[in-house]
């Protein structure tokens, strides 16, 4: 067992001469209880960076700056790559406010500022993922002073205002932000792809407007939406600005009653508070939320992201148009067009809604009360016989072939499951989806004539479905037909080689 | 009749003709239901012959075109569908019958002097139909078969010193490619066919020059004419075996359903794709498959898909050697042993195929692994307990260390939460153990107790 002990210790000592000589004391520590501070996976993280970073960790703790083994542990908690453990060991700033024998929780930057007991906003782990960190740009980009810095310069904080102006009157933050994201020959340093005028178009947002302008300090700025020590690209799930994580950052303040009271509507009501839940149960919010499709729109798809403005009656219409094209182009054609116009009605809200649009159903159209057609022309444009005439006619030809579809489309399975060709059924049931879908656009039309250039399709491609179906049952009736006539004869075969046998064996027997 | 003089008098047929009235099938108190095995594996290739020969007509081989001809023959060409159910069902149905035809010549010692070699042949055979499987899964492009394919020649790496460039010759570079369709469909179509043709004939040759072997210890009280007797009786059940092909192949073209039992063409291959989860083997690959999953990715510093795949051909190579392992067989003495350890062989393979189905693991796509040993090791003891009480009842067999052995593996790993290695390595000493001791015991001279 000494034997053991001994070669163990030659082992350790041989191990803890790889690093560097200031951090060797770290390796062995012990806490109050008596137990290791830096545990033998800790030491392995460390054995298994690259020397230089091992020789800049030395040099950070022979400068007292990494003062503790405590210390250490916190960074390598972090499970930083050796780049980023490079980044921080030569921040003086990030080192002294890391380190919790030198600073109290009150500044402190831990991996756990809730067991700290420091600001949420003094999350280390965030900092370190931060996209400005991970670009080289540290505490000093923003605070002032230097990562050289050995003690707090009197540099630091001099490009703010002062602390009670500062958290009053946040209409600085949008022009600090600015020094850098407005330089483009600074950005494309960094990323040439980067907008540079988000400054201005935040400047004619209404965000803008009641910070700048009205000196509103609940407006949104640029840390209400991105942060502040854990900024992340929009690409990151994580950040604020993901597509799918917009909806609730926007809520976080337009859902919040208290934060939205006081604020109107360009009508003079009260600010609503329901975007949010609307927008997340809408057909919208399910395909990015649910489905994952990062091109169905969340808030600033419709009203913008730094130039964010609620649209107007007049632009509401534009801004569906961006996606739903053909359906404008139809609309604008239609007689609703006019009519719409007269009434100052939003143009597809009027049917669609805002926040809660529903997926569109057959059943919206027709002329029988609670339609949304019927349900507006007593209210509106009663009497109208071409329009009831029109409506209902769309309705009957849409359920005739929505639930034609539905009799044809199982018949893939239960087809292709008896091995019969279901190509042909594929085929017409593709065309006929295709046609549907047509149909369903060309109702925007309004117009008879244009809405049957693909209804008709949609019939042909149905009765083809239906032919199909036929002809693979009449082949299939024929394999069985044919089995039984094989069965038949090759079990009369086998029925005459039975009877030839008993004969071989009457003979035999009668010998 | 003046055909057949015409015909004598050029290739003097006499003699020949006179073999085969001569030639007969020993009869005695055994049943003649396992001599009907080798003929009807025999009628399955040539089911696979003619229907492969008809599907070459337009079928094209290459990665623009494999995937595209097999949808066309199944859905444009006249019958081509029966064909290929034919051709599927018939290679499945053929794999039955030539493991039911091997597991009877061992369990009733045919392959004991002077059978060896045909052993050997028969041997060689189950292998060149092994390759036959494996070569016509690629052959239609689709999904299944790429992925399928991908593991299949991935795991040949493991073989010692010459894995990598085994690995490089079987897929015609790094990756399954259309160098890897081109070589499959040569090896399916011309290299398999050839050489199965050739062992096929020696095989036969033997059969011939030594005739049918009766069971140890059932003296053929007399013989049954080959011509017509027992031909006739192997053309009735050919022709039943037909009518179930004909049948199978109208009412489930695409097979059972079940993984390793199912040909449907699916989508065609894409290697750019990403695979995807669940890809089986054909079932008679499915115990490999398993035992590569058990093992660890290391066992012993020995990389685990090589140990298991060590294992594997350790173990078909004692099934090869069993004509000269089985020294009593040899001299006509009872060879308890080796009746058991065929039924083990059954029971081990049994185990590690249900595993491989996820019995027990219901419907979820991550099944509970412990609920599948579990429910998989249940099925195992019933059939080996089940199989123990026949044997002991009917044959009045003695000795079942072998499948103790298996039991007691399925039992630990499924209700004592062994590991599977750890209740095989218990089960492999508990084997050895039982062979030692009972070596000279009475029960291996079949001697009651």
């Amino acid at each position: 067992m000494t034997a053991l002990a001994m070669i163990a210790c030659t082992l350790a000592a041989a191990a803890a001469e790889s690093f560097p000589e200031p951090i060797r004391p770290f390796l062995a520590a012990k806490a109050k209880d008596g137990t290791k501070v830096l545990s033998d996976h800790d030491i392995e993280k460390l054995a298994r960076m690259p020397e230089h970073t091992r020789q800049l960790v030395g040099a950070a703790a022979d400068s007292m700056i990494l003062g503790s083994a405590n210390h250490l542990r916190i960074l390598l908690s972090l499970d930083l790559s050796p780049q980023d453990m490079e980044l921080v060991v030569q921040d003086n700033c990030i080192l002294c406010h890391s380190d919790p024998g030198n600073v109290k929780p009150r500044a402190l930057f831990s991996p756990d500022p809730a067991k700290q007991g420091s600001n949420p906003l003094l999350d280390l782990r965030e900092f370190v993922s931060d996209a400005h960190f991970r670009r080289g740009l540290s505490c000093s980009g923003c605070h002032g002073g230097t990562p050289k810095d050995e003690s707090m310069s009197n540099e630091i904080g001099k490009r703010w205002p002062k602390e009670e102006e500062r958290h009053s009157d946040r209409s600085w933050i949008p022009d600090f932000c600015a020094r850098c994201h407005s330089d483009p020959a600074f950005m494309r340093g960094f990323n040439p792809t980067l907008a540079t005028d988000q400054l201005n178009k935040y400047k004619e947002s209404r965000h803008g407007m009641l910070l700048l302008r009205e000196k509103d300090p609940r407006a949104a700025q640029c840390v209400s939406c991105h942060g502040v020590h854990g900024i992340r690209g929009p690409k990151s799930r994580k950040s604020s600005v993901n597509p799918q994580r917009i909806p609730d950052t926007c809520g976080a303040c337009h859902a919040n009653p208290r934060h939205m009271a006081g604020y109107k509507t360009d009508s003079g009501e009260p600010m609503p508070v329901t975007q949010v839940p609307e927008y997340k149960a809408s057909v919208h919010g399910q395909a990015l939320l649910e489905k994952g499709d990062l091109g169905a729109p969340s808030c600033t798809g419709c009203h913008g992201s730094h130039a964010a403005m609620p649209p107007a009656v007049a632009s509401v219409a534009q801004v569906c148009r961006r996606c739903h094209a053909m359906n404008g182009q139809l609309f604008d054609s239609s007689p609703h067009k006019v009519a719409f116009e007269e009434n100052k009605w939003p143009e597809c809200g009027q049917c669609h809604g805002k926040h809660a649009i529903a997926r569109p159903m057959d059943a919206l159209i027709g002329d029988r009360p609670g339609t949304l057609c019927h349900d507006c022309h007593a209210q509106h444009a009663r009497d109208n016989a071409i329009c009831d005439k029109t409506s209902a006619r769309f309705r009957a030809a849409l359920d005739e072939l929505s639930s034609g579809r539905a009799e044809v489309a199982p018949y893939e399975m239960e087809l292709a499951e008896k091995g019969l060709d279901v190509e042909p059924l594929s085929r017409a049931v593709s065309e006929l989806d295709e046609a549907l879908l047509q149909a369903r656009s060309r109702v925007h039309s309004f117009d008879l004539g244009t809405f049957e250039q693909a209804a008709g399709p949609a019939g042909d491609a149905l009765a083809r479905a239906r032919q199909s179906i036929a002809a693979a049952h009449a082949d299939h009736r024929l394999r069985q037909r044919g089995l039984l006539a094989a069965i038949g004869s090759i079990g009369l075969l086998a029925l005459g080689i039975a009877l030839k046998l008993r004969e071989l064996r009457r003979r035999r027997d009668g010998k | 009749m003046s055909l057949y003089r015409w015909l004598d008098r050029r290739f003097e047929l006499d003699p020949l003709v006179r073999f085969l009235q001569h030639k007969e099938v020993p009869v005695g108190t055994h049943s003649l239901f396992w001599y009907y095995l080798g003929g009807l594996t025999l009628f399955f290739f040539a089911v696979q012959i003619g229907t492969g020969a008809l599907l070459l007509v337009y079928y094209q081989v290459g990665e623009q075109t494999s995937y595209e001809s097999i949808r066309f023959i199944t859905t444009k060409v006249p019958f081509g569908w029966l064909m290929r159910s034919l051709h599927c069902w018939s290679a499945h149905l053929m794999i039955v019958s030539l493991v039911l035809h091997m597991l009877s010549t061992m369990l009733l010692k045919a392959y004991r002097m002077p059978r060896e070699l045909t052993w050997v042949t028969g041997f060689v055979l189950f292998a060149l139909a092994l390759g036959f499987g494996f070569s016509g899964y690629l052959l239609p492009w689709n999904e299944l078969a790429f992925f399928a394919t991908a593991v299949g020649t991935d795991s040949v790496k493991a073989v010692p010193g010459i894995g990598e460039w085994l690995m490089q010759v079987l897929r015609g570079g790094a990756d399954v490619s259309g160098n890897t369709l081109y070589r499959f469909f040569a090896l399916h179509v011309v290299i398999l066919p050839l050489a199965t043709f050739a062992v096929v004939g020696v095989h036969l040759l033997f059969i011939q020059r030594q005739g049918m072997a009766p069971p140890r210890g059932h003296a053929a009280s007399h013989g049954m004419r080959f011509f017509p007797d027992f031909a006739l009786r192997d053309v009735l059940l050919w022709l039943l075996c037909l009518l179930l092909l004909a049948s199978l192949a109208v009412f489930l073209p695409y097979g059972p359903r079940i993984p390793g039992v199912e040909w449907e063409l699916g989508r065609k291959a894409n290697p750019l794709a990403p695979a995807y989860p669940g890809i089986k083997p054909e079932w008679y690959f499915l115990w490999v498959y398993q035992l590569l999953k058990e093992f660890p990715p290391h066992l012993f510093r020995i990389e685990g898909p090589r140990a298991a795949l060590g294992v594997v051909t350790v173990l078909m190579g004692i099934w090869a050697l069993v004509p000269w392992l089985d020294r009593r067989a040899s001299r006509e003495q009872a060879s308890p042993a080796f009746t058991d350890l065929g039924v083990a062989a059954i029971l081990f393979i049994g185990l590690l195929t249900l595993k491989a189905w996820d019995i027990g693991g219901g419907a979820a796509a991550q099944p509970d692994v412990r609920a599948v040993a579990r429910a998989c090791a249940l099925w195992t003891l019933v059939a080996g307990f089940a199989a123990t009480v026949l044997r002991f009842a009917f044959l009045r067999h003695t000795w079942f260390v072998f499948t103790g052995a298996v039991l007691l593996q399925a039992a630990l790993h499924g209700f004592a939460g062994f590991s599977y290695l750890g209740a095989s390595a218990i089960g492999a000493l508990t084997a050895a153990t039982g062979v030692v001791l009972s070596r000279d015991r009475s029960t291996l001279a079949g001697k009651p107790p």
